[in-house]
C-alpha cells in the first residue's frame, strides 16, 4: 500500500491573520488548562529579512526567498564554490526548486560574493 | 588585527574570560558562541526573539521558525515548554489549529481505519506519561570542524519534558494492524511551499512503533503542547532524536513496504558506523538512518563569556543523556583530560530523561584551564575524543571548554 496523501485535517490553516480562537474563548469559563480552548491560534512575528548585498541579489531574493528566510544563508560560515553548489543543487533536486541553469549560476556567485572562502577574493 | 582580537573586542568590552575551545577556534563564531562573524562587517546576531507562547530564544530563522534554547534553561530537570527550542522544516507550519475538527487519521493496512479526535484519545485510551530529552540530530552543528552547511545550532536544539499521551500501540491495536505491516508513516499538519518540495514525512519499523514505548503526547510538562511545539499532539520516540517526533501529528499510515521520501531516503542520515564518523576527504560509502541518541554530555555553567575568580568555588554544571540505558557516571576534567573526578549526578527521572550534573570546582590561581566532561552511560558506552560527518549530525564529542580564570 502507498502512501496516502490525505490532507484530511480541516485546519491546514496558514491564516496568520486569524485571532478567532481568542473571539470563541471569550464569555466562557476558563478553563484551567489554556489549551483546552477548542480553537489556538498564534500570528507568527516578521522579521527584516537580512539579505547582505551582493551580484545576483535580486535573483537570490527572487529564487530562494519565496520558500524560506534568508536567515538560512545569514546564519551559515563561510564555504567554497563547490559547497554552495551542491546545496543550490539540492534545493532544486530535492526540494523542488524552479531555478532555471542560468540562474542557479548567478545564485552560486552570489552565495560565494556573500559567504565564500575569504582567500577567494 | 587577528580574529582572536577581533573576538575580544566582540565580547564585553574585551573583558571575555571563557572561550568554548570548540567556538573560540572555529572561524565563524566568536569566543562566546553569541556572534557568529562572517568577515566584512556582516554581523548574523543570535538575537533574542519572543515568538507566540514562548520566552525569549536565540533566532537561528524566521520562516520557518527555528529558535535555540539558551543554555542557562538547561540547569533545572525538566525544560520548560515556553523555553522548548523549535524547529520545523518548511515554511508552511501550523498556526491555527480547531479540535473541533482536528483529527488523527489512521489508516492504511489495518482493519479499521480510525478518525480520532483530541478528546477521542484522551477519553478511549490509557494515559501514559515519560520524561524523555527531545534533542534535534543537529543539536551542536556549529562545533564541528570543518564546518557544516545546515542550521548553526549551537548546544540548545534540545528539552527535557515529562511528555503525557498515548501509546502508539494502543492506538494501533485499536484499528487492528493487518498482516504484511512493515512500517507506520508519520505526517503532521506542516505543508511544503511549493508543490513539488517533499512532504515532510517519516516512518518507523512497526515493531518500534508497537513497543509500548513511542506514544503520541498531548501534553508537555503537565500542560498542552505550544503550537510551535506541535498543538495539539506529536510523536514521542523514547531516545530517539527528535527528527522522528512528527509535530502536530495528523496522520498515522501503516505501510506494507518501507516509506519512500526525501526525509528518510536522503535527509537524515549518518555513516554506517557507531561513531557516526567520516573523514572529510573520504566519505563513507554507506550510511544509515539516523536513530538512538548516543551517551552525550554538555556544560550548562559556567556558559562562555562567564567570569571565574582564583580561590572561589565554582559549581560546574551540566546535563548528559543517552538513548536509553541511562547515565551511570559524569566525570570532569580542568587540566585538558590529564586527571578526571567524578561529577554529582542529579535526581533520576528515568532512562530516557537527561540527567543534571554538577561538581564544586576552585581554581587554584589565576591562569588559563582547560575543562572536559564526559559521561558514561548504563550500557557501559562513554564517548569519543574526535568525531565529524558532512550533515552535522549526533554530535557526541568529549565537550571542552577554555577558562581563564582572573
Amino acid at each position: 500500500m502507498r502512501w496516502r496523501e490525505s490532507c484530511t485535517c480541516a485546519v491546514v490553516a496558514v491564516s496568520m491573520l486569524s485571532l478567532a480562537g481568542h473571539g470563541q474563548q471569550s464569555g466562557q469559563p476558563k478553563t484551567k488548562q489554556e489549551a483546552s480552548a477548542p480553537v489556538q491560534s498564534i500570528v507568527l512575528p516578521q522579521y527584516a529579512p537580512n539579505v547582505p548585498a551582493g551580484p545576483h541579489v535580486d535573483t537570490y531574493r527572487k529564487d530562494c526567498l519565496i520558500c524560506h528566510s534568508a536567515r538560512y544563508v545569514a546564519m551559515q560560515p563561510r564555504f567554497s564554490q563547490t559547497v554552495w553548489e551542491k546545496e543550490v543543487k539540492k534545493m532544486v533536486d530535492a526540494y523542488g526548486a524552479q531555478i532555471p541553469d542560468a540562474e542557479q549560476k548567478e545564485i552560486v556567485e552570489y552565495l560565494v560574493a556573500v559567504r565564500g572562502p575569504l582567500e577567494s577574493k | 588585527m587577528d580574529r582572536r582580537q577581533f573576538v575580544r573586542l566582540l565580547t564585553a568590552g574585551g573583558s571575555v574570560a571563557i572561550g568554548h575551545r570548540a567556538w573560540g577556534r572555529t572561524p565563524g563564531f566568536s569566543a562566546d558562541g553569541a556572534f557568529p562573524y562572517f568577515g566584512e562587517g556582516v554581523v548574523a546576531s543570535r538575537e533574542l526573539v519572543r515568538y507566540p507562547q514562548k520566552t525569549d530564544l536565540i533566532l537561528l530563522t524566521d520562516r520557518p521558525p527555528q529558535l535555540e534554547t539558551p543554555l542557562r534553561y538547561f540547569q533545572s530537570d525538566l525544560t520548560p515548554n515556553d523555553a522548548f527550542f523549535v524547529r520545523w522544516h518548511l515554511s508552511g507550519i501550523p498556526t491555527n489549529v480547531d479540535l473541533h475538527t482536528f483529527r488523527l487519521e489512521v489508516n492504511g493496512l489495518v482493519q479499521k481505519p480510525l478518525s480520532l479526535s483530541l478528546s477521542d484519545l484522551k477519553t478511549r485510551f490509557k494515559p501514559v506519561s515519560v520524561v524523555a530529552l527531545a534533542q534535534c540530530a543537529g543539536n551542536s552543528r556549529s562545533l564541528f570542524e570543518p564546518r557544516v552547511p545546515g542550521g548553526q545550532w549551537g548546544n540548545g536544539a534540545m528539552g527535557n519534558a515529562r511528555w503525557t499521551g498515548v501509546r502508539l500501540k494502543d492506538v494501533l491495536d485499536e484499528a487492528g494492524v493487518k498482516a504484511g505491516a512493515v512500517q507506520v508513516g508519520l505526517r503532521g499538519l506542516d505543508v511544503p511551499p511549493m508543490p513539488a518540495t517533499p512532504v515532510f514525512q517519516k516512518s518507523l519499523e512497526i515493531d518500534h512503533a508497537r513497543d509500548g514505548e513511542v506514544m503520541i503526547a498531548y501534553e508537555m510538562n503537565d500542560s498542552p503542547l505550544p503550537m510551535l511545539n506541535g498543538f495539539p499532539i506529536r510523536l514521542v520516540v523514547p531516545g530517539w532524536f527528535s527528527t522522528y517526533w512528527v509535530k502536530s501529528l495528523s496522520s498515522l499510515t501503516v505501510l506494507d513496504q518501507p516509506l519512500k521520501t526525501f526525509w528518510m531516503d536522503k535527509a537524515y542520515r549518518i555513516p554506517d558506523n557507531p561513531d557516526a564518523n567520516e573523514d572529510p576527504q573520504h566519505l563513507a560509502a554507506a550510511t544509515v538512518s539516523i536513530s538512538l541518541m548516543p551517551v552525550h554530555s554538555i556544560f550548562v555553567s559556567p556558559e562562555p563569556g562567564e567570569q571565574l575568580r582564583a580561590g572561589e568555588s565554582f559549581t560546574l554544571k551540566g546535563v548528559a543523556n543517552d538513548g536509553g540505558s541511562g547515565v551511570r557516571r559524569v566525570e570532569l576534567s580542568t587540566d585538558g583530560g590529564q586527571t578526571w573526578s567524578d561529577a554529582t549526578l542529579g535526581t533520576d527521572l528515568g532512562k530516557y530523561s537527561w540527567r543534571t550534573w554538577q561538581a564544586e570546582w576552585t581554581p587554584p590561581a589565576k591562569g588559563s584551564y582547560r575543562l572536559m566532561v564526559r559521561a558514561t552511560a548504563g550500557d557501559g558506552q562513554t564517548q569519543r575524543s574526535s568525531q565529524w560527518n558532512r550533515s552535522g549530525y549526533q554530535r557526541d564529542v568529549i565537550e571542552d571548554m577554555d577558562v581563564v580564570v582572573a
